[in-house]
């Protein structure tokens, strides 16, 4: 039986296994491509900083799926969570220059963490209320968001030129500064790692995050106690859109400076793939995430020193989720009793569990 | 023949059958009794191809039966129906018969659901059974309704062997009699039926042979002639168990605990489920509410517990706070337990509990552990320790869990439902012994029970409940004959 921190690392071997046999097969040589991939992901100061910038909108977001999931709230939107983060903060960054840099550091994650909660708590609102499966309505929302952004870079946000469709660029006041210049280190990793912590204080050491975790596992029971759902799915559903639309914030005060479409390559959907692999444990998020980031950043040398197509790296991340979840984590069986509609009644019938004897 | 040679089967450091011998023939009702735990119920999923066995083999007719295969199981002839029901929750009860046998309509690719429920039905009606109004969701269902319908889809098969486990604890004392000539003509056409029973009368009663587990293995076999009540229940628990003396309830129940007044719901098609109810309970005393499942009581018990709101009508209670009311739902996996969380965890499920263990928000799961263990040495809970998943203790232990996190909610009431269903003989009686202590130190407590047995043996006073309306029966009144009729709505 491998242990549960074994497990990835086996997956990803298995993964690696694969893909050599791919790139044989195309004629490319196993140990070059992979050399390339971590020379590019770690290979110097700046590969590194790189890799960490790249993981920071994983880790929001995977915290914020970490946070529904726990919950079993299937909160498919943190894409769109995190851009309507992103455009509070291009929203309220331009406004920000006449204030000291600490204010206007946290006024605009605060913008950034307000909207992506309202994102996230009108689908928790709907399900809560109106009975709507939040997987349609955070989808649904996701669409909303991006049209949402691509209008106000088109319109009211635009920047003064009009010649372009970005925002005008946030004021320096309220930009997260690079450490080390020209590299891109800034206190955003921090600040992800240390939501990790708190993430996981809550979901483990206090009584509203044990009660978010019953109503995860069994609804029936949560609700017999006097768990009060209806709020509890808000609440969840709104910390876990404030948890992605920070993450937008901080690409915006820290990376971007501006608004512009397309913010988002799709996070708040990898952030699906990085937070079942940590198993939803916020901890293991930050690991994950950076995984993540590394094989991203790790695809554009494989790409110039090897001539390999970077979607090949896309196809090394599928195959690494998938053999992951092969390895069947808790994660998985959540989401597999989710989408199967298996009970816990049903769950509870398996002979090995019902069946141990008193003895 | 249906045979199982030398079944040995563990669940890890568990012995659950230790090389168990077991046969039936055709044409006979084979009774299988023992403790919870004893192994009847491996036994059962061993044959029905359920779990494979670490050793050992089954056949029938001298043929091997693929282990671990419910189908090859299925095709072979043997159907089972099983304790807790499995049927798809979210679907109609006819679509859930037609995974049997019912359609058998023109096409493989057509369903004919009408067909379904008309073949059903003539079945049920055959049985003395009433099943649901057409498209009725399985969710929306009592017990009793779901085990029926479980025993109709297993009989869809036409199967040569019926491994019934416990069927008859959700049914009626007016529809039992119905079920065992039921399987008396089952037996008539030379099948075999194997009934898991913890009742013992009703093995005397209906079986040719009867075999006791006990531990994992095979205490005894006997016959319904050569053998008394008494005498099984030595067999199956090598010991013998003392009844809780119900006198032991003060006689003078106390100041009043619960009120509850002209308590009316309908649900959402407008059909009355609870008419009017009016009913007290007092400290120091248990009250009984008797009834067939699914007349009103699983709505009261939510009722109470908050999780429903009354369509008119009050429930007081003298304490002003709901907290001081602990309840026990019937369904201890699916309402009561959390299976995959840790025990410490379930006992947080309680409110006064959580709230104890909490300060400010933060959780202090040393507090909660230490708890725990504490409960588990008074309440005497087989498991290893707090960490234990809830999943991995047996049934009786689960039930012991519940009633321990009832009391050391400390509540002024507790509600209970059901609670020694499916329990044997000594996890009965200490259940019934710790609500004794409970009321004798001035707890209230409202039994809800179909087994009208039970209530009699420790309740001073037996309200009965039918058809959602409610009944005080005469403190004198104790005749199970004249009681089970009035459950079964004699006299509306």
């Amino acid at each position: 039986m491998l242990s549960a921190v074994a497990k990835p690392f086996a997956a990803l071997a298995l993964a690696a296994a694969l893909i050599s046999v791919v790139l044989a097969a195309l004629g490319a040589s196993p140990a070059g491509v992979f050399a390339a991939l971590g020379e590019g992901a770690f290979g110097s100061w700046y590969a590194c900083v790189d890799t960490i910038v790249k993981s920071t909108p994983l880790v929001f977001t995977g915290l914020a799926i970490s946070l529904a999931f726990s919950g079993a709230l299937w909160n498919i939107g943190a894409d769109g969570q995190l851009t309507i983060g992103a455009i509070a903060a291009g929203a309220v960054g331009p406004h920000l220059a006449d204030f000291p840099h600490s204010i206007a550091i946290v006024t605009i994650l605060a913008a950034g963490a307000l909207g992506g909660a309202a994102w996230g708590g009108l689908a928790g609102w709907l399900r809560a209320r109106r009975d709507v499966n939040e997987v349609i309505s955070t989808i649904m929302l996701n669409f909303v968001a991006v049209q949402a952004l691509s209008w106000v870079v088109h319109g009211p946000l635009m920047e003064p030129s009009r010649a372009y469709p970005t925002s005008s660029p946030i004021a320096s006041a309220a930009q997260l500064e690079f450490y080390f210049a020209p590299s891109r280190l800034n206190l955003g990793m921090l600040l992800a790692v240390a939501l990790a912590a708190a993430c996981y204080l809550l979901l483990f050491r206090t009584g509203t995050g044990f009660e978010l975790r019953a109503m995860g596992r069994n609804r029936r029971a949560a609700t017999f106690f006097g768990v009060r759902i209806p709020a509890l799915t808000v609440w969840a559903m709104a910390v876990s859109g404030a948890l992605a639309g920070l993450g937008g914030a901080v690409q915006v005060s820290a990376i971007s400076h501006r608004l512009y479409e397309k913010l988002s390559p799709g996070w708040g959907f990898e952030a699906i793939a990085v937070a079942l692999v940590a198993r939803l444990n916020p901890l293991a998020i930050v690991p994950a995430a950076l995984l993540f980031g590394a094989l991203d950043n790790g695809s554009q040398a494989m790409q110039r020193t090897q001539g390999i197509s970077p979607e090949l790296v896309q196809v090394i991340q599928g195959l690494v989720i998938l053999i992951i979840l092969a390895f069947d984590t808790p994660a998985w069986s959540g989401l597999r009793e989710q989408i199967f509609g298996a009970s816990s009644e049903e769950a509870a019938a398996v002979p090995p569990v019902a069946e141990m004897p008193d003895a | 023949m249906l045979r199982a040679i030398a079944i040995t089967r563990r669940f890890g450091r568990t012995l659950a059958l230790d090389g168990v011998d077991f046969e039936a023939i055709p044409g006979e009702i084979h009774a299988l009794v023992g403790e919870n735990g004893a192994g009847k119920t491996t036994l059962m999923n061993v044959l029905a191809g359920w779990l494979v066995p670490d050793h050992g083999e089954a056949l029938l007719d001298g043929r091997a039966l693929q282990a671990g295969s419910p189908r090859a199981a299925l095709a072979a002839g043997i159907a089972a129906v099983h304790q807790s029901p499995m049927l798809f929750e979210r679907m109609r009860w006819e679509e859930n018969l037609a995974l049997g046998g019912f359609d058998t309509g023109a096409g493989a690719d057509a369903l004919d659901l009408a067909a379904v429920a008309a073949r059903a039905r003539s079945l049920a009606a055959k049985l003395g059974f009433e099943l649901p109004p057409a498209g009725a969701t399985v969710e929306n269902l009592s017990v009793a309704e779901r085990v029926r319908l479980e025993v109709l889809r297993a009989l869809s098969f036409n199967p040569r062997v019926l491994i019934l486990d416990e069927p008859t604890s959700v049914l009626a004392p007016s529809q039992l009699s119905a079920f065992l000539d039921l399987l008396r003509n089952l037996r008539g056409e030379g099948r075999i039926v194997v009934l898991i029973t913890h009742k013992l009368a009703e093995a005397i009663a209906v079986a040719d042979r009867i075999t006791v587990l006990r531990r994992g293995r095979v205490a005894a076999r006997t016959t319904p002639a050569e053998t008394s009540e008494e005498k099984l229940a030595g067999l199956m628990i090598g010991e013998i168990v003392t009844q809780p003396d119900a006198s032991a309830a003060r006689p003078h129940p106390g100041g009043p605990v619960l009120h509850v007044e002209n308590l009316t719901l309908d649900d959402r098609t407008g059909r009355r489920i609870l008419d009017r109810l009016s009913f007290r309970v007092a400290a120091g005393e248990i009250v009984g509410l008797a009834g067939v499942d699914g007349n009103g009581q699983t709505e009261l018990v939510e009722l109470l517990a908050g999780v429903r709101h009354p369509g008119s009508g009050k429930v007081t209670l003298h304490d002003g706070s709901s907290r001081a009311m602990a309840v026990i739902p019937q369904n201890r996996d699916l309402d009561g337990l959390i299976l995959d969380m840790r025990l410490w965890e379930n006992l947080m499920l309680a409110r006064p509990i959580r709230e104890q263990v909490t300060s400010h928000g933060w959780l202090n799961s040393w507090r909660a552990s230490d708890l725990c263990r504490e409960l588990i040495e008074r309440f005497r809970i087989r498991a290893p320790g707090p960490e234990t998943i809830a999943g991995a203790l047996s049934g009786g232990n689960r039930q012991r869990l519940e009633v321990a996190r009832a009391i050391a909610s400390r509540p002024r009431l507790i509600v209970a439902h059901n609670i020694c269903r499916g329990l044997d003989l000594a996890a009965t009686a200490e259940v019934h012994r710790t609500l004794l202590e409970f009321t004798a130190a001035g707890g209230a407590v409202l039994l809800v029970s179909s087994d009208l047995d039970e209530l009699l043996a420790i309740c001073g006073r037996l309200l009965i409940i039918s058809r959602g309306k409610i009944r005080e029966t005469n403190p004198g009144d104790r005749d199970p004959q004249r009681l089970g009729l009035l459950m079964a709505g004699a006299g509306d």
